[in-house]
């Protein structure tokens, strides 16, 4: 680990002293974002969701060896009165002779071909942001991790090592409130400090470190993907022998296969995950080993309208062990979870309006998630946005169903220099 | 008498079509010859573009972007990149383009703030691109064979003779009704472009602002769409123009997407 750091801080050093001289372009843009909770009863402190001004700045230079770019937040937050700020991205690109790239340093990581449905890309998630009406870019957090994509005429092979685990950001109980299965209820911090949920992670040892690699080539129309991935749930997922939240351990494989279809794109993916911990699924306080597969197809029904639909499947491998250990005074999942998807986007006025929408639905969970927004792109600089997210589940220990009391609708303006 | 009547109407007739054969194997070549000048100059080209989108209000908004093309066959497939440099909440994401005459285009974006690689449906080659009067089929050229050419005769645009040629798609297409192209007799470049609806009113207007030869090749550095029906126009300013820079195939993956070629792409 801390020969690592070294060696991340010695590339650093070597690529950057070429920049000495190079140009540095700078642009990014100031937000202001305000919302605020539809429901009376949520528990939390206080009745806006979100209230924030944010000014991101990014930097990028180039020279013969490489390139650096920078992406950095420095957010006040309205609600507790309090500044923040943190590094998005930071990152250095290089060549290795001529079929090997290298990006070391903070960044976004994304592959896999679901639409905000992620099989095979387990790279770190905020789900804070996605629910409180932050850009898009905020769904992805960032991590420290070393890239490298090596070309060659079987296709091309990626491998990311995060030296450290990045977990999804989660609804903490501060800002958003959330089921809690203990006192089978939905909770907040204000109810009680003891609420706030950010579960440890793993130590940061060698052996924790994640691991991802993807193999990908053409095949014919299709791009055609294969995944792997040695690290952890995302979530906390499972219960240690003190009843505390833990990230389980996770093997995961999986494929993919996208293309041009039927005048549209078609996508399938799939991938097993292996519940490593938790051997012939015997124990009920960590997650079953599961299957899970989708199937997604987009077209241009209309002009400047775009629809696609995402149909997924998740199979727990065995429903039996799970079952038996499960209280029936409460609702638990059904052996395959269904869940159907749906985005709507449509462009208006040379498209400087946008109108979309994007609803989540799981028929056996009767779990419903729905987002949507306007946006309006009154000059090059400034953006106008409105918009919301809806939650509702017949159960409370649903995906979408803990997050029920949430409901909120949000407004955002932005200037871009 | 009769079957001399007969005759002179046959041959009327025979020579009547001949000529309108040749008038339109005649608009059909000038229409390729031209489609080659404008769309397929050189084996490559690198430009940056600066577009600016008027609205009918006199709103200004403008795009600027690197713009790389290869052609694999002459007029046929073609690969072009794009890299977006302004507004800045587009910046430095890029597109690409494999265009195959006969089936669907292939077009993905790369979208550097989350990382994400997308395919994009192309079934709509009318749509307008980036929010311009331009559609994709303008900025990427409509092959010569989806229409019926006829030349209506000669003009002078200036101080330059060019050929009148009316163009109506052979399916009926969204896009125009019915085209007519100025087409410069020297170069072969239009200097002027009409499209026309179905009820065949003036729907856009292309006008070549700026010509200059640029390596040898004579190039249309400011392009104009005026937008008649809805009101407003684009004008397309071509800066920088480099032909044969012996582009690779290999910059139009996935791989340049996430890594723009900076050796032609400057920030």
């Amino acid at each position: 680990m801390k020969r690592f750091t070294i060696l991340s801080i010695l590339i650093f050093v070597l690529m950057v002293v070429p920049y000495a001289n190079a140009e540095i372009h700078t642009d990014g843009f100031v937000q202001g974002l305000f919302g605020g909770f539809v429901e009376s009863d949520n528990p939390t402190l206080s009745d806006q969701s979100v209230s924030e001004t944010r000014l991101q700045v990014r930097m990028s230079s180039y020279g013969d060896n490489g390139e650096f770019f920078s992406r950095s937040d420095f957010v006040y937050d309205g609600i507790s009165d309090t500044y923040d700020w943190e590094i998005r991205e930071a990152y250095l690109k290089f060549r290795l002779g001529s079929k090997i790239d290298f990006k070391v340093g903070r960044q976004i990581i994304t592959w896999g071909t679901g639409d905000l449905i992620f099989i095979n890309d387990v790279f770190a998630k905020d789900y804070r942001s996605f629910f409180s009406g932050r850009d898009d870019q905020y769904l992805k957090a960032p991590q420290n991790a070393l890239r490298m994509e090596y070309y060659n005429s079987l296709g091309s092979f990626s491998f990311v090592f995060t030296p450290r685990f990045e977990p999804n950001r989660l609804p903490t109980g501060e800002r958003l409130s959330y089921y809690n299965p203990f006192v089978g209820k939905i909770v907040s911090t204000n109810d009680d400090p003891m609420y706030y949920f950010e579960p440890p992670t793993p130590d940061p040892t060698f052996g924790n470190s994640e691991f991802a690699v993807r193999y990908q080539r053409r095949v014919g129309m299709y791009a055609f993907a294969l995944y792997f991935y040695k690290g952890f749930y995302k979530n906390p997922r499972g219960l240690d022998a003190n009843m505390m939240p833990v990230y389980p351990g996770l093997l995961l494989s999986g494929f993919s296969l996208r293309g041009q279809q039927f005048g549209g794109i078609l996508w399938i993916e799939g991938g097993y995950y292996n519940s490593k911990d938790n051997e012939d699924n015997a124990n009920p306080l960590l997650p079953n080993s599961s299957m899970s597969g989708l199937i997604g197809f987009e077209k241009q029904i209309a002009t400047n309208l775009t629809v696609n639909i995402q149909y997924q499947a998740d199979k727990m491998e065995d429903y039996d062990k799970f079952e038996a250990a499960q209280d029936s005074t409460f609702h638990y999942r059904d052996e395959i979870k269904h869940l159907i998807t749906s985005r709507w986007t449509k462009m208006l006025r040379d498209e400087t309006v946008m109108l979309s929408g994007f609803i989540f639905y799981s028929p056996n969970e009767e779990d419903l998630y729905f987002r949507f927004s306007t946006e309006y792109k009154y000059t090059d600089e400034i953006t106008l946005t409105a918009g919301g997210n809806i939650f509702d589940g017949t159960y409370a220990n649903t995906d979408f169903g803990q997050f029920a009391l949430n409901d909120n609708l949000f407004v955002k303006m932005t200037y871009n220099f | 008498m009769k079957k001399l009547l007969t005759l002179t109407i046959a041959a009327l007739l025979l020579t009547g079509l001949s000529m309108q054969t040749v008038s339109a194997q005649d608009a059909e070549s000038i229409m390729k010859e031209s489609h080659m000048a404008y769309y397929y100059a050189a084996n490559d080209g690198v430009a940056d573009v600066h577009m600016s989108i008027v609205s009918k209000r006199g709103k200004e908004r403008v795009r600027e972007f690197a713009m790389l093309r290869l052609d694999i066959e002459e007029g046929g497939r073609q690969n072009y990149f794009t890299y977006f440099k302004k507004p800045s909440d587009v910046a430095r994401t890029t597109f690409m383009v494999h265009k195959s005459n006969g089936s669907n285009d292939l077009r993905w974006i790369y979208i550097p703030s989350i990382d994400l690689i997308k395919p994009i449906s192309a079934d709509d080659k009318n749509s307008s691109f980036v929010g311009s009067d331009f559609t994709y089929e303008d900025v990427s050229g409509r092959h010569w064979l989806e229409d019926n050419h006829t030349l209506k005769g000669e003009e002078k645009i200036g101080d330059k003779d060019v050929y009148v040629i009316e163009s109506i798609p052979k399916e009926e297409y969204k896009g125009f009704a019915r085209k007519v192209s100025y087409i410069d007799k020297a170069t072969k470049l239009p200097l002027k472009e009409e499209y026309f609806d179905k009820k065949d009113n003036l729907e856009r207007e292309f006008t070549a602002e700026n010509i200059e030869v640029i390596d040898g090749f004579t190039t249309i550095t400011v392009r104009k769409m005026n937008n008649v029906k809805k009101g407003g126009h684009t004008v397309v300013t071509f800066n920088k123009i480099t032909y044969n820079q012996g582009l690779k195939e290999d910059i139009f993956t996935e791989r340049y997407l996430k890594n723009p070629p900076r050796e032609y792409i400057s920030n």
